[in-house]
């Protein structure tokens, strides 16, 4: 609901201006800036009082789950990132304010999952940093190979536009092609090995890792 | 908004704790990152240069990305200051030197394998040994990491030699032990290549450790092939080390001749013909003056070993009985020698901690046939009494050193027990009979011409005028054996020959003529392995069998499992006669 939440805020003509989300006219486009807006807040209000209410789970760790998700939204989050995202410019933007903005656009909304569910699993510290590095590697994975299938990706298969970042800085620009999708494989490895001392236990996880290193869309 | 979670991962640089990715600390590493990158006109987007891949995993991994990241994880303990990745090195370290210390125990000592509670015992009792030297090793270590420039291959060169160390225990110890190694040793290649390798592993993970938390760098790549090569290696050695001492087939009895002889073998221990005090023995010296005489410089060492030595014509590196007592794991049914290092150990603080007890010498330890086992496979009826690591052999009728001093107080009645043993089994007209006298070394701190010596050397005298006149007389052949385990410098060991009515004369021999010398005499073809040869000249002329055989073979005997009590009697007997302390 939260990632939902992000992708009609950021489609909306102040952010994106995007005008297909999966496979669809954006949200926007349909019902109005508007009715977009509200549909973003009540995704966001409904995603916490689920959270509020999830049962068998201790008041203690809701809380803290609560604490994550806030973080990963907020101004420590996708706000944060998306401020920097439109506020950037894009002639000077280094790798570490590349990583900055989508750390917390894209990272911060991983890391916030897994941790969520390995919070509500009764995780211990040790397991919460093997889970936070995996997500931190496999969101920038994520985001690189979404710069890739920008630059060369079929819109129709995607289900979005394509090229929309072409004029604005990115990993694959940054980097070039090839070696980006070399980085995609080696954050992909570090994720996995990240996962490695959770044993049998990861393995969605580490099959999550692999789809991202294998998606088209 | 509070920050007491943990929200972004860490980032390069902290100290084990997780730091918000956009705090304070973090935003300034970007900034100066950032200004950096902007001082060398690099990194930005649009229609600058790209980053080169070597420098964005670089600066990834700065960011706390990639490995950087997860050895972060990995060396968690280590990055916060506690060095704790050496703990495994260290358990693992000791584990792989336990199993091969282990192994090579195994392969020595036949039978000890059959028993699992003997090998738990041992192999938690090697590890409680091990674990001081690994971590004293590990201290090394810590010292090395910490001033390491190149921490990548002196890591790897650390893991190296955990894994060599443990190979050398298995390998070393297996050689040092045993003559000839089984087969069946390079079994214990499978777990001992495992244990080097997990302990290679550790080790260099725990250097490596140690090293990044002072100097941050890391391994360029992995090489993970290394520690897999250097079992390989290790195992191949031991093949090829093993192989060249494989244990030979069973040699087939030798045949006896008709020209042999029957042959009494007399063993004197402590008869110090050479010592200025041995005015007692005046009588004794000018008796076994009328026979041939060999000699040979006497050398100081445990009265098992000097007497096994002459007994076997083997030295203590191929029959193996060296000391009086040996260590005995928990269940164990015989005893053991320490393998590599772990002597001191295993003998003073083992018993301490019940793991391991203290099992006097028994005929299981010996790895050679005596002469009288040998004439006793040709099929020649024989007696031993009182010898040292004697014990039960087809075809001998064996009175061991254990039953010989069970019953004696002082070395008087020890020889008087061994010489009526030897009366009383001698009537069935064995064609070997031997026995061993230890009254005068029992004696030995008696001072010269106390009564007691007086009545042990008197004891001795009347035994072998006895011996001397059935020589003399054509009976049989005698062989008298004169020495002393606790030798003084310069004195000689001696075997005088009485066979039938031969010129007194005196030569010089070796120790491992002795037992070929004996058995020659008593028509058994002498082992081309063995590396004494029969002394002629002592002999009447063509007494001697002058055929060989190949080898005796070693000597494999089903393990006596002797029960722990009469162990600890026989310890406290040879305490009682000063043997031990």
């Amino acid at each position: 609901m939260l990632h939902a939440a992000s992708l009609v805020l950021d489609d909306l003509p102040s952010m994106d201006n995007a005008r297909r989300r999966r496979g669809r006219p954006a949200l926007h486009l349909v019902h109005g800036i508007a009715t977009a807006e509200l549909a973003a807040v009540a995704l966001i209000a409904r995603a916490f009082e689920l959270v509020a209410q999830a049962p068998r789970t201790p008041a203690g760790t809701r809380a803290q789950i609560v604490e994550e998700l806030s973080r990963a939204i907020g101004s420590e989050g996708c706000c944060a990132g998306q401020a920097a995202d439109l506020a950037a410019d894009p002639s000077s933007l280094t790798l570490e304010d590349l990583e900055a903005i989508h750390s917390r656009k894209t990272g911060a909304l991983f890391v916030a999952a897994v941790r969520g569910g390995a919070l509500a699993g009764g995780a211990r510290e040790q397991t919460l940093e093997a889970l936070t590095l995996y997500a931190r590697n496999l969101g920038l994975a994520f985001q690189i190979t979404d710069d890739l299938l920008d630059l060369s990706g079929d819109p129709e298969r995607m289900g979005k536009d394509t090229r929309r970042d072409a004029h604005r800085a990115n990993f694959a620009t940054l980097f070039g092609e090839g070696p980006s999708r070399r980085l995609v494989e080696e954050l992909l490895e570090a994720s996995l090995a990240a996962l490695a001392p959770l044993g049998k236990k990861a393995a969605v996880l580490a099959d999550l890792a692999r789809v991202v290193r294998d998606r088209k869309r | 908004m509070s920050r007491a979670g943990p929200p972004l991962p860490p980032a390069a640089g902290g100290n084990g704790g997780s730091p918000p990715a956009d705090s304070s600390v973090g935003r300034d590493r970007r900034s100066h990152l950032a200004e950096r990158a902007a001082d060398r006109g690099e990194g930005a987007a649009g229609a600058r240069t790209p980053l080169s891949l070597d420098e964005a995993r670089r600066r990834l991994r700065e960011l706390g990305y990639l490995n950087g990241g997860v050895e972060r994880f990995v060396f968690r303990r280590a990055f916060a200051g506690r060095g704790g990745l050496f703990l495994p090195a260290i358990l693992l370290g000791a584990f792989a030197a336990a199993v091969a210390s282990l192994a090579a125990v195994e392969t020595a000592e036949a039978g000890f394998g059959d028993s699992a509670t003997a090998v738990l015992a041992l192999l938690v009792h090697l590890f409680l040994a091990d674990l001081v030297a690994a971590a004293l090793l590990a201290l090394a270590l810590l010292f090395i990491a910490d001033r390491s420039r190149s921490p990548a291959g002196a890591a790897t060169a650390a893991g190296l030699c955990a894994a060599g160390l443990a190979f050398f225990l298995w390998i070393g110890g297996a050689y040092g032990l045993s003559h000839d190694i089984p087969a069946r040793a390079l079994l214990w290649g499978a777990p001992v290549g495992l244990a080097a390798l997990l302990a290679a592993r550790s080790v260099r993970s725990g250097f490596l450790a140690r090293a990044y938390a002072h100097s941050r760098v890391l391994p360029s790549r992995r090489r993970p092939r290394v520690f897999f090569a250097a079992a390989v290696a290790g195992i191949l050695l031991a093949v090829a080390i093993f192989t060249s001492r494989a244990r030979p087939s069973p040699a087939p009895p030798p045949l006896p001749s008709p020209r042999g002889s029957a042959v009494a073998v007399v063993a004197v221990d402590g008869l110090a013909l050479d010592s200025a005090a041995a005015d007692g023995l005046s009588g004794v010296r000018e008796l076994l003056a009328t026979g041939a005489t060999g000699w040979w410089p006497a050398t100081q060492a445990s009265p098992p070993e000097v007497w096994t030595d002459l007994a076997t014509g083997e030295p203590a590196s191929r029959h193996a009985v060296r000391a009086l007592a040996r260590v005995r794991p928990r269940g164990s049914p015989l005893g053991l020698r320490p393998p590599l290092g772990t002597a001191w150990y295993l003998r003073r603080l083992g018993p301490a901690l019940r793991l391991v007890s203290s099992a006097p010498v028994s005929a299981s330890d010996r790895r050679s046939l005596a002469f009288w086992e040998v004439a006793a496979s040709a099929g020649l009826p024989s007696v031993a009494v009182g010898w040292w690591a004697s014990g039960p052999w087809p075809g001998v009728e064996v009175v061991g050193n254990e039953e010989v001093l069970a019953g004696a107080s002082d070395g008087i009645s020890a020889d008087r027990r061994a010489i009526d043993a030897l009366r009383l089994r001698r009537r069935g007209g064995p064609q070997v009979a031997t026995v061993y006298l230890p009254g005068l070394d029992i004696l030995r701190g008696d001072p010269a011409g106390s009564e007691r010596r007086r009545q042990a050397i008197e004891q001795v005298h009347r035994f072998l005028e006895d011996e001397v006149s059935r020589a003399v007389a054509g009976e049989e052949t005698l062989v008298v054996l004169a020495g002393d385990s606790h030798a003084a410098p310069f004195s000689l060991g001696r075997m005088v020959v009485f066979d039938g009515r031969q010129p007194v004369k005196t030569l010089r021999i070796r120790p491992e003529d002795v037992a070929p010398s004996i058995l020659a005499r008593a028509g058994v073809p002498v082992a081309a392995d063995l590396p004494g040869r029969p002394v002629a000249a002592l002999f009447r002329p063509g007494g001697l069998e002058g055929g060989t055989v190949a080898t005796y073979g070693p000597r494999v005997a089903p393990v006596g499992s002797r029960a722990a009590a009469t162990d600890r009697e026989y310890l406290e007997k040879l305490k009682s006669l000063g043997y031990l302390r």
